[in-house]
C-alpha cells in the first residue's frame, strides 16, 4: 500500500463504524431499506454463529499474540441481540458477554460486524461464503486478527451430541516458566457421548521439540457448560491432549476450540472424522496442502501438492515455501516421497519427501476422511500445520473456477497484515473485487479497497499456478502460487520476498 | 540460565550481559504467523471400538548425501559469540530472513545480523546506530541473500535484548506472555476494548 492509497483509506478508517453502517443501510434507521444489489443482504446474516480467531494486540507498547473464540447471534436485520466469548489476551483470559451489536452485508457478501461486550466495542470485516459460513477479521487500531465463523445448530448443544472421533489441529504458543515458543498439535480421539474423551492421540512440535505420536495423559474430557451457556451459546470446556480449553459447538460436525491455560495461548477446530478403518490404502489420489507458523527465521507458509499411489509412495511432489522471504520451490532437483498410515486404524500417519537440491520435508497428519486431513511439518526449526485435502482427479479449466469467492489471507511484512475480501474470476482468469486489511505496523484500516489480477492455470491446472493481484493505488502486485483442490476451493501461497502471506480463496454460490 | 524477565520490557540499565547469558540454556519467545485454512467436516457418529496405541510407523528414511539442509535454521548447537561496530543498520532490510538488520565491523571482517521485527526493537527500547559498539549471540546460518547471523542475544553496552528463544525462534508477539503477573498487569492497563 503506498502513501496515497493509505491516505485514502486512512480517512476512511477514522470514520466510525456506525456512520458505516448507516451508509449502508444496516438496520437501525428510518425508512425503507434499499434492496441490496448481489446474492447477498442483512437477511443473510441470521442465526447463531460460531467464530475463531488470532492475532495481535497492543500490550504495553508491544505487539502481543491473542486470540478470541464464541457465539453471537444475529437477527437478520442488521443487530447482534446475544452473543458469548472467551478471549485469552496479553492480560489473561475472560468470558466475557455480548451486549448489543450491529452489522451491515453488502450484495457480494462483504460487510462489517461490530460486537459490544463490558470492556466496549470491538470491530470486524467479514466476507461470506454462505449464509452459513464466512471469513471474518478485527479491524481495531490496536488489534488485528483474522479468522472464520460458522452458523450454529443449538440442536447440538449438548455433551450426547458430541460423540464419535474427532480430528484436531490446534496452534499458537506454548509458555512454560520463561519459555515462550510456538507450538501445534494434531491429533484425534473419540468423544463418548457423555462427557469421556477415549482413543486420544496426538503429535505436539513446540518450538521444534517433537513429542511424536502420544495417547493422551490423563484427565481428558468434555464438557457443555451447565450455567446456561452451554444451551445458549454451546459453550464448553475440555482437556485435550492434557491442554485445558474452552469451545464453541458449530454442530455435531464441528467444535471451535480455545486454550485457556494461560499465559500459553492456543486455538483450532476439532472436525468429526469418519467412521472407518484407515489404512495406506485410504490415501489414494491428489492432494493438495497449505500450512504456515514459524521458523527460526520468522513466519513461514508452505502451499504444495502431491499424488499418493495408495501403497505408500508420493509422486508429482510440487511445493512452494516462503520462509521469513526465502523461497523454496520444489521441484528443484529431483523429489522422492513416501508416506505411512498408523496401523492403529485411527487415521494418522506421516509424509516425507526428499529434493536431491532443497532437502527434506517431512509430516505427520491425521485424516477427517480420506480426502481431508490436517497437516503438521516436522522438520527441525519449523513449527507450521494447515490443511490437506484432495485434489479433484479431473483438470481443473478457467471456464470451472469462474465464479464468486471470498478470501482470507493472513500475512507478515514488517507485522501482522489481515485482509478479508471478496472477487469474481472470470473463465479467462482474469479477476475482480474488493478487499478490506488491517496493518497492525501502522495501526491503520483500509476498507473496500478494490483488488485486480488474474490466476493462470498450469497446465491441467493440477500443478502450481499463477495468481497475482494488485490493491488499488499500490504499485507493487501480489504473486501468490494457488493449488486448486477443488472448484470450490482454492489455497494461495505469496513468493514475494517482502512478505509471508497465504489463505484460502473459498466458492460463494 | 535464563534472562530476566525484566529484560524484555524495559531499557535492560538492570539486564547484565554476563557470561551465564552466553550459555545455550535460556529461555524465551516467539513470533507466529497463523495460517486460517477452512475445510468441511465430515459428520461422524459412531465411537471407533479399536483401542489407540500411540506410535506412527515411519517411512523409509530418504538419504542423500547430495542433499543440504534448507536455509536460514537456527542451529543452537552452533552458536557463536560476536562484537564488533555497527556499519549499518536497517528496520526493514531487503536481505532475508525479512526484518531488520544489522551489518556489523568484526574483527574478521563484516558480519550480517538478523534481528526480527524492528517493532519489537523499538518496543523494548533497542536503537542502533551507525558507530554503536554491539555484541551478539546467534547462530551462523545461510539466507539466498548471503551468510547471517541469526541473533538469540543482543548487547549495546549495558542494555541486552533476547531476541530469539533458546530454540530459535524469535520472540516479538510473544514476549508479553511471559511477563510476571505484575509486569502483565502494568502492560495491559490502557488496553482497548477486547
Amino acid at each position: 500500500m503506498n502513501a496515497k492509497a493509505k491516505r485514502r483509506y486512512g480517512l476512511l478508517a477514522l470514520i466510525p463504524l456506525t456512520s458505516l453502517f448507516v451508509a449502508c443501510g444496516g438496520g437501525g434507521g428510518s425508512g425503507p431499506t434499499p434492496p441490496p444489489v448481489g446474492k447477498f443482504s442483512n437477511a443473510s446474516l441470521a442465526g447463531q454463529y460460531a467464530l475463531s480467531m488470532t492475532g495481535s494486540e497492543l500490550c504495553g507498547g508491544s505487539g502481543s499474540v491473542f486470540t478470541r473464540v464464541g457465539s453471537f447471534t444475529a437477527d437478520g436485520n442488521g443487530n447482534i441481540t446475544a452473543g458469548l466469548e472467551d478471549i485469552n489476551v496479553c492480560a489473561g483470559t475472560a468470558t466475557l458477554e455480548f451486549t448489543s451489536g450491529r452489522y451491515s452485508i453488502a450484495g457480494d457478501g462483504r460487510g462489517i460486524l461490530q460486537l459490544t461486550n463490558s470492556t466496549g466495542t470491538t470491530n470486524y470485516s467479514i466476507a461470506l461464503s454462505s449464509t452459513a459460513t464466512g471469513m471474518i477479521v478485527q479491524t481495531d487500531v490496536s488489534a488485528t486478527a483474522s479468522g472464520s465463523f460458522q452458523r450454529q445448530n443449538p440442536a447440538a448443544f449438548s455433551n450426547t451430541a458430541i460423540a464419535g472421533g474427532y480430528v484436531f489441529d490446534f496452534n499458537g504458543i506454548d509458555v512454560n516458566g520463561s519459555a515462550v515458543n510456538p507450538a501445534s498439535y494434531v491429533g484425534r480421539f473419540d468423544a463418548d457421548g457423555a462427557g469421556s474423551v477415549g482413543n486420544g492421540l496426538f503429535d505436539s512440535n513446540i518450538g521444534g521439540a517433537l513429542s511424536g505420536q502420544q495417547l493422551f495423559p490423563g484427565g481428558a474430557f468434555y464438557q457443555l457448560d451447565t450455567n446456561g451457556d452451554g444451551t445458549r451459546f454451546g459453550r464448553g470446556t475440555a482437556n485435550i491432549a492434557g491442554r485445558s480449553f474452552a469451545f464453541y459447538v458449530v454442530d455435531a460436525t464441528r467444535l471451535k476450540f480455545i486454550g485457556t491455560d494461560f499465559p500459553s495461548a492456543l486455538v483450532g477446530d476439532a472436525f468429526a472424522q469418519q467412521n472407518i478403518a484407515f489404512t495406506t490404502a485410504s490415501v489414494i489420489g491428489s492432494f493438495a496442502f497449505l500450512i504456515g507458523g514459524s521458523s527460526s527465521s520468522g513466519p513461514i507458509s508452505t502451499g504444495g501438492r502431491f499424488t499418493a499411489d495408495g501403497t505408500g509412495n508420493l509422486s508429482n511432489i510440487v511445493l512452494d515455501e516462503n520462509n521469513s522471504g526465502s523461497i523454496t520451490l520444489l521441484p528443484n532437483g529431483t523429489v522422492t516421497g513416501s508416506y505411512t498410515v498408523d496401523a492403529n486404524q485411527f487415521g494418522g500417519g506421516t509424509a516425507t519427501w526428499t529434493d536431491t537440491k532443497s532437502g527434506s520435508f517431512s509430516f505427520v497428519f491425521y485424516l477427517i476422511s480420506p480426502s481431508q486431513a490436517v497437516f503438521q511439518e516436522i522438520d527441525s526449526n519449523i513449527v507450521s500445520d494447515g490443511t490437506l485435502s484432495e485434489q479433484t482427479t479431473t483438470p481443473i479449466s478457467g471456464a470451472a473456477l469462474a465464479g464468486d469467492y471470498v478470501l482470507g489471507w493472513t500475512a507478515v511484512s514488517t507485522d501482522e497484515e489481515d485482509y478479508v475480501g471478496q472477487l469474481t474470476l472470470t473463465s479467462s482468469g482474469s479477476l475482480t473485487g474488493h478487499v478490506d486489511l488491517n496493518e497492525f505496523a501502522t495501526g491503520r484500516q483500509f476498507f473496500d479497497v478494490s483488488l485486480s489480477g488474474n490466476l493462470v492455470l498450469n497446465g491441467d491446472g493440477t500443478l502450481a499456478n499463477s495468481f497475482t493481484t494488485s490493491l488499488q493505488g499500490n504499485a507493487t502486485p501480489f504473486h501468490f502460487t494457488a493449488y486448486v483442490a477443488n472448484q470450490n476451493s482454492i489455497y494461495l501461497v505469496g513468493v514475494d520476498n517482502d512478505r509471508v502471506i497465504a489463505g484460502p480463496l473459498a466458492r460463494q454460490p | 540460565m535464563t534472562l530476566p524477565s525484566y529484560c524484555y520490557v524495559q531499557p535492560a540499565a538492570l539486564c547484565t550481559f554476563g557470561p551465564e547469558y552466553e550459555q545455550k540454556s535460556g529461555e524465551s519467545m516467539n513470533i507466529k504467523v497463523r495460517l486460517l485454512v477452512g475445510f468441511a467436516p465430515l459428520a461422524v457418529a459412531v465411537t471407533l471400538a479399536a483401542t489407540a496405541s500411540a506410535q506412527h510407523a515411519q517411512p523409509a528414511q530418504q538419504t542423500d548425501t547430495r542433499v543440504s539442509a534448507r536455509s536460514a535454521a537456527h542451529d543452537a548447537t552452533q552458536e557463536v559469540v560476536v562484537q564488533g561496530t555497527v556499519l549499518n543498520y536497517s528496520e526493514n532490510s531487503v536481505s532475508r530472513p525479512n526484518g531488520a538488520h544489522v551489518t556489523i565491523q568484526t574483527s574478521t571482517g563484516p558480519i550480517d545480523v538478523h534481528l526480527g521485527p524492528s517493532s519489537y526493537l523499538r518496543s523494548h527500547h533497542f536503537l542502533l546506530a551507525t558507530g554503536d559498539s554491539v555484541r551478539f549471540v546467534g547462530a551462523m546460518s545461510s539466507a539466498d541473500t548471503g551468510s547471517v547471523l541469526l541473533a538469540r542475544i543482543a548487547q549495546k553496552g549495558s542494555q541486552t535484548i533476547a531476541i530469539r528463544s533458546t530454540r530459535g525462534f524469535l520472540l516479538a508477539t510473544g514476549a508479553t506472555r511471559s511477563l510476571s503477573n505484575e509486569q502483565r498487569a502494568q502492560a495491559s492497563q490502557n488496553v482497548s476494548a477486547r
